[in-house]
């Protein structure tokens, strides 16, 4: 009988336990920014769903997820890509919609919706400055800071078209709220480009990662740095001699995708529901200074208030600002790009 | 006169070479795997439209862009200085070597060999801590008071070589120093017996005998240099940006496989090229040295 019975129990509780747990990879990029999403993010959802979510750090997410998907070889479930390249994967079909079931729809802004990758954080692109070279007096717009004769010092910029040529346009007196327009005439590219071949001899270096952007301000390599605001946020927060400021800045977004043929589509919509809740999203900010998407995450005090301030998105900080334009970029990137190179080259 | 060879003999010697060959194929098949198959695979690559159709756009796409040809440049210009300067410093270096007492030499040995075995990435972050405007070199020139301003001594072209050539130089010693060992001592006691100073006994005896070394290093410096990434990448600020870093961009911005296999295919056609010049220049040499040494 009590052979039965023990059967019996080993029977009932192996059939309330899954075989096994749903596995499921996540790329991010890795570094603070991806330890951050991991500790405030996915880790505690994948708890909460009951997942096994192993991780994968890449700093080119874009080419990866092609390599990935056309060669049919997928490795992994959810990826995290900048929101332009997000549209790019999307027009390149590399992406599996967004099943708006599982996730919130109203979780995101009209303006920053997408069918394709769920814009989660921003940040802003600033103007940071070495406190030893400028003092209390530092360059305060984008016009100051292409005004070498006003403010000497070495600059660094990225050796990227994307964010530098709008920083270019509001440095020759365009609106934030043209910059696109103006963009999308032919002329509007070459004003850009002109622009930044007008500053290129006072670059010192074009970085090409954060990490390296945040090395060239806290060595002083270089005086005034255009950077992400969390790199230069983070370089003040270690006691380097750096400040930065979010006026004039380009916001951009992050986003997740489900690269398409992935191999637990559903359970990765679930995971990405479940790691965007407003308090995980909200969390994010105690790791790093990237604000949330979602609006819901700036109610009832789930952000502190002194740090709103060091965010892109806060109110304050948000007016002067351009919201970098995915669709412009997709539509537009490898030309401003090309001109970009041609630029440098010269 | 003919040379009769026992038969039994004969069929040894065959057994044996096919023997050794067919030890070789596991190699051989290594080799077609993994060095082959992806070249075909890149080949077939630069033919197709991102949507997988045939196409030859992507050879004018690539050819007819200035920046192929200013990234043709600067490959040509990195790789030919790293080769100048590796010859400069290496040849002097290898003779240096050579002539010590083998004791001497060996620990010599150890300090060059030193930085190969070292990480690449390793060693070029260690030369942004030299040079960079707060870097040792910068703080120790104005410290002295030598230069009144920090130098620029990376994130440019001038960075860059100085971490080429610190790679390329073991590389580059190797087969000189080899050479150079190889030399008859007797032939220099020879010249030297003759009347020769040291400056003729190096021009007509060292250089023209250790002319096969210096032409295998370089062929190697050449076609190393030629696929530079991490380098320029690291120590050149954005602003030397060689074949390499033009295949980084279109594979990682545009993702544009296609122009990317262009830009591989030229590199291998480079390296092709570089590498029937250099042992054309070979022939000729020896067979200039050949006719000298009858006149």
């Amino acid at each position: 009988m009590s052979w039965l019975r023990l059967s019996l129990t080993a029977f009932a509780i192996s059939a309330a336990m899954p075989v096994h747990a749903q596995t499921l990879t996540i790329t991010t990029a890795g570094g603070d920014y991806g330890n951050a999403m991991k500790e405030a993010m996915w880790a505690p959802a994948a708890k909460e769903l009951g997942y096994d979510v192993r991780e994968e750090t890449l700093s080119d997410g874009l080419a990866a997820l092609k390599m990935q998907v056309t060669s049919g070889a997928i490795a992994t479930d959810i990826i995290h890509l900048g929101s332009p390249e997000g549209a790019q994967a999307a027009a390149q079909s590399l992406l599996e919609p967004l099943d708006y079931k599982i996730i919130d729809p109203k979780s995101v802004p009209e303006g920053a919706k997408s069918d394709y990758c769920y814009p989660f954080d921003s940040y802003g692109t600033v103007m940071s400055w070495n406190t030893k070279t400028y003092g209390e007096n530092p360059p305060k717009t984008w016009a100051e800071f292409w005004d070498v004769a006003k403010f000497p010092g070495r600059r660094a910029l990225r050796a990227n078209a994307q964010d530098s040529i709008e920083i270019a346009l509001l440095s020759d007196g365009v609106a934030p709220a043209d910059v696109y327009s103006v963009l999308s005439t032919p002329e509007g590219l070459e004003r850009a480009i002109k622009r930044l071949e007008a500053i290129k001899p006072d670059v010192a270096v074009w970085w090409t990662s954060g990490a390296q952007s945040a090395q060239l301000l806290k060595d002083g390599e270089a005086d005034l740095v255009v950077t992400w605001n969390g790199r230069a946020e983070t370089v003040k927060k270690d006691g380097g001699a750096a400040d930065y400021t979010f006026k004039g800045s380009v916001i951009g977004t992050d986003c997740l995708g489900v690269p398409k043929g992935a191999p637990n589509k559903e359970a990765a919509m679930k995971l990405i529901a479940a790691m965007t809740q407003p308090a995980r999203v909200a969390k994010l900010t105690d790791f790093i200074a990237y604000g949330p998407v979602n609006p819901v995450a700036y109610e009832g005090g789930l952000i502190p208030e002194d740090r709103l301030k060091t965010l892109a998105t806060a109110p304050e900080n948000a007016g002067t600002s351009v919201f970098s334009n995915s669709e412009w970029w997709v539509k537009n990137g490898e030309a401003a790009q090309q001109a970009f190179d041609e630029m440098m080259a010269r | 006169m003919t040379v009769t060879v026992d038969p039994a003999l004969a069929g040894d010697a065959r057994r044996e070479r096919r023997f050794f060959l067919s030890l070789s194929l596991p190699a051989l098949f290594i080799v077609g795997l993994a060095a082959i198959l992806p070249i075909l695979w890149i080949i077939r690559q630069s033919f197709l439209t991102t949507g997988g159709e045939y196409t030859v756009a992507n050879y004018s796409k690539v050819l007819s862009s200035g920046l192929t040809w200013s990234a043709l440049v600067t490959t040509l210009e990195l790789s030919l200085g790293t080769l100048a300067i590796c010859i400069l410093l290496g040849t002097p270096l290898a003779l240096a070597l050579a002539s010590a007492r083998p004791r001497v030499a060996n620990l010599l040995m150890a300090f060059v060999m030193l930085p190969l075995w070292t990480a690449i990435l390793v060693r070029t972050y260690g030369w942004l801590v030299l040079l960079r405007r707060d870097g040792l070199i910068n703080a120790a020139l104005t410290g002295s008071g030598l230069t009144a301003e920090p130098l620029p001594l990376v994130y440019n072209f001038t960075g860059t070589l100085i971490g080429m050539v610190h790679y390329m130089l073991p590389l580059f010693l190797l087969p000189v120093y080899a050479a150079m060992r190889d030399i008859d001592p007797n032939l220099i006691r020879a010249a030297a017996s003759m009347g020769a100073t040291l400056g003729q006994v190096i021009r007509t005896v060292i250089m023209p005998l250790s002319a096969g070394g210096i032409f295998s290093g370089s062929v190697i410096v050449l076609i190393y240099s030629i696929g530079f990434f991490i380098t320029p990448a690291v120590l050149g600020g954005g602003k030397v940006n060689p074949l390499s870093t033009r295949i980084e961009r279109a594979l990682s911005t545009f993702q544009d496989w296609g122009s990317a296999s262009v830009l591989g295919i030229l590199l291998l056609v480079l390296m092709a090229l570089i590498g029937v010049m250099l042992l054309a220049a070979r022939r000729l040499l020896a067979q200039n040295t050949v006719a000298a040494s009858h006149a």
